[in-house]
């Protein structure tokens, strides 16, 4: 549930949660054949009932997969909200480590070793991950720089945040860009400033001012990474991208190997998400509950008493036959607007993402 | 040291006859880590590391700090010298990988090390045959600096096809004059023009050649300064951008901008003169108009050469940065012992060097 209200939001934060799901799932699994209850399993799976039948080669693994695994995540993905390339790899990583097991293990055996793979793949594929790209990022921030990123990224926070450690608070500044109808950078750019950096914030409008007059780096963080080098991520990177391009800016963008997918994808809308058409129609600065202000009050006299959301004249759109509202959450940068990416592995140009996939694929190669 | 001091026979102050036969300043270096390991008492392979990690060092900071390194680097980088170290050792831990008798991949590495000199005369031949083919008859190449591996190709070159050369004149160290003197010598229509005059000059010409201190991950290239504004007035006008480098250049850097180089030494020093360039070491290389006064060491009084321009001291602030960043983008092709490489495929080979 907390995928669909959007309290777990950013892909490696669904990613953990998704594995950490898992963990527990796993841990309350029961063969089919024991007797009594199996409803944890069930309620876990999505209040799937288990299958009756117990075939005579029974196999843990096939059992795990068939009856639990893949339909919890196909629940998750149709039910709550469609999975991130990043949700995606972690799952088709679970699934390889259930079909690696020995088929003569016992429950208590396969529960432990499956626990601790998935507690490796967190620990290396991200946490790890993120310390690494923190360091190759930390060669690339000089003092005086005047670093930009857009909306909320984990690894950015962490990169940024051990920088100032390292070098000092006063050695940058940091721009944060936000965009309605999220407005995740506001948490990002409270903490930071909490830890002391001289911080900015702006909207997505005023990017061209800051931009051109301003900004030395822009860090960027990623949902997903095509194999032919283009980013998707947060919907508004793409323009922020172009627009330090078009200004001789390097645009790094940070993201770990778990999230390259082997898709080429030619432009944004295929495969995009859309989240909730009245969050775009609706007045988000009201979302606070600040009321009284004089801005959304005006002519009509209507009063925003208490946390009522001004309405907003196209806020009956769907009575108007002709028009569509569109709240698209990602959007493709093309791998000219980046200068580099920061994995794990080092900084890479954006060309060069095929080869590290074939790299961590070997048995993938034709 | 006296691997790294023996290199300078290709010094700048003499052209060198046999420049061909010359050895490149990184391949002495590996000749010195060869030294290293053959004196080394280190029984393991940890041990091993730590006397080549720190004989490495010691030759970085004598190219670089110490009082002879301008004539050592020739007011080049470091970045070659880094590069090939680095592969050697990352190959001394591979081999070691494949043989973990230590005492027989000890004697493996010597003996292909032996071999490596060798092997980077046999390249810069290899990059010759690859590229000579993108010359064409009655074609005009313009080129900047001085190298081996661009002169072996272009005088290979001449010996099957008619084309021309225009070279720049490559200040502060008559880098031009000197591969001007190599080409007219081969018998090839040479001309000189001004360092200022390249987007002028680049109408008229094909195609540009230049090598590379260091080609860096992302396929942009370490120069000598003014590669840069060469290879942005050739993508402007249409013309091809080719750059001829060894593959032990390959180098683990990843320059975002021009800022973003690493530290490269002592700059040298800059005379204002009116006539032809000086070289850092004061010698001539263009005619004075009057007898020149030379002090005790034999080094030239820059103020006794007409139309010098003398300036108080800390009067001016002078930049003369050796080298700037050429992006992947304004590169066409590199040739190299590997082959023609587009710029993109140079982080593809970079990734399996490192791997």
């Amino acid at each position: 549930m907390q995928y669909a209200s959007g309290t777990v939001r950013g892909g490696n934060a669904r990613a953990r949660a998704m594995l950490r799901a898992f963990k527990q799932v796993i841990r309350d699994y029961e063969p089919p054949a024991a007797a009594g209850n199996n409803s944890n399993a069930a309620a876990s799976s999505g209040g799937r009932p288990p299958a009756a039948s117990r075939s005579q080669k029974y196999d843990i693994r096939h059992d795990l997969d068939h009856r639990i695994i893949k339909p919890a995540f196909q629940y998750w993905t149709t039910q709550c909200r469609p999975h991130s390339v990043s949700m995606g790899n972690a799952f088709t990583f679970l699934k390889l480590a259930v079909a690696a097991l020995d088929r003569d293990m016992s429950l208590a055996e396969v529960q432990e070793v499956l626990v601790e793979t998935i507690d490796a793949y967190i620990h290396e594929r991200i946490d790890l991950a993120d310390e690494a790209i923190s360091k190759h990022a930390s060669s690339k921030i000089v003092a005086g720089d005047v670093i930009l990123t857009y909306g909320c990224s984990n690894v950015v926070e962490v990169l940024l945040s051990d920088a100032a450690r390292e070098k000092g608070v006063d050695s940058f500044r940091v721009i944060v860009v936000d965009s309605r109808p999220l407005l995740e950078g506001r948490a990002l750019v409270g903490r930071l400033a909490e830890a002391g950096i001289e911080c900015t914030y702006i909207l997505l409008n005023a990017l061209s001012y800051v931009m051109m007059r301003e900004v030395t780096k822009v860090f960027l963080g990623a949902s997903a990474l095509m194999s032919d080098g283009s980013v998707l991520s947060r919907v508004g990177t793409a323009g922020v991208a172009l627009m330090a391009r078009s200004n001789n800016i390097p645009v790094l963008v940070c993201c770990e190997t778990y999230k390259i997918s082997n898709r080429v994808q030619l432009e944004s809308i295929t495969g995009n998400e859309m989240g909730n058409p009245d969050d775009v129609v609706s007045d988000g600065c009201a979302m606070d509950g600040a009321g009284g202000s004089s801005e959304g009050g005006g002519d009509d006299g209507s009063s925003s008493g208490g946390a009522q959301q001004t309405k907003s004249i196209i806020s009956n759109w769907r009575t108007v036959p002709n028009l569509k509202v569109l709240n698209l959450l990602y959007d493709l940068s093309p791998a000219e607007f980046v200068s580099g990416i920061i994995t794990e592995m080092g900084i890479l140009p954006a060309t060069s993402v095929a080869v590290l996939l074939r790299e961590m694929n070997p048995q993938d190669t034709n | 040291r006296c691997h790294l001091t023996g290199s300078t026979a290709a010094s700048p102050t003499s052209i060198d006859p046999e420049h061909r036969t010359a050895v490149a300043l990184p391949v002495a270096a590996i000749k010195s880590l060869l030294g290293v390991i053959q004196r080394s008492k280190a029984t393991t392979m940890m041990g091993l590391q730590e006397d080549l990690r720190g004989a490495t060092e010691e030759m970085m900071t004598f190219a670089t700090e110490s009082p002879g390194s301008l004539q050592l680097l020739g007011g080049r980088s470091h970045i070659a010298l880094a590069s090939g170290c680095e592969l050697f050792m990352k190959y001394v831990t591979r081999a070691f990988l494949e043989l973990p008798d230590f005492a027989a991949c000890i004697a493996q590495v010597l003996e292909r090390g032996e071999r490596f000199a060798g092997i980077s005369l046999a390249a810069r031949d290899r990059i010759a045959e690859v590229g000579q083919a993108f010359i064409q008859d009655g074609q005009t190449v313009l080129t900047h600096g001085w190298s081996r591996v661009v002169s072996n190709l272009l005088v290979k070159a001449a010996e099957h096809r008619h084309f021309s050369i225009v070279v720049l004149e490559g200040r502060p160290d008559a880098a031009g004059a000197k591969a001007a003197k190599v080409y007219a010598d081969a018998g090839i229509p040479t001309t000189v023009v001004l360092d200022s005059a390249m987007a002028c000059a680049m109408e008229s010409a094909d195609l540009v050649i230049v090598g590379a201190e260091g080609v860096v991950e992302n396929g942009g290239i370490v120069n000598k300064m003014g590669t840069y504004g060469l290879g942005i007035a050739a993508r402007e006008l249409g013309k091809p951008f080719y750059v001829a480098a060894e593959s032990y250049k390959f180098a683990r850097l990843y320059p975002l901008n021009q800022s973003d180089l690493p530290p490269m030494g002592p700059a040298a020093k800059l005379n204002f003169v009116d006539t032809a360039s000086w070289e850092m070491t004061g010698g001539l290389v263009g005619k004075a108009k009057a007898p020149v006064n030379t002090d005790k060491d034999g080094k030239v009084d820059a103020s006794s050469v007409p139309g010098v321009v003398q300036f108080k001291p800390n009067q001016i602030k002078v930049k003369n940065p050796p080298c700037d960043y050429t992006p992947a983008k304004y590169i066409t092709l590199l040739f190299t012992d590997l082959g023609v490489l587009t710029p993109s495929a140079v982080s593809d080979e970079l990734i399996r060097l490192y791997q």
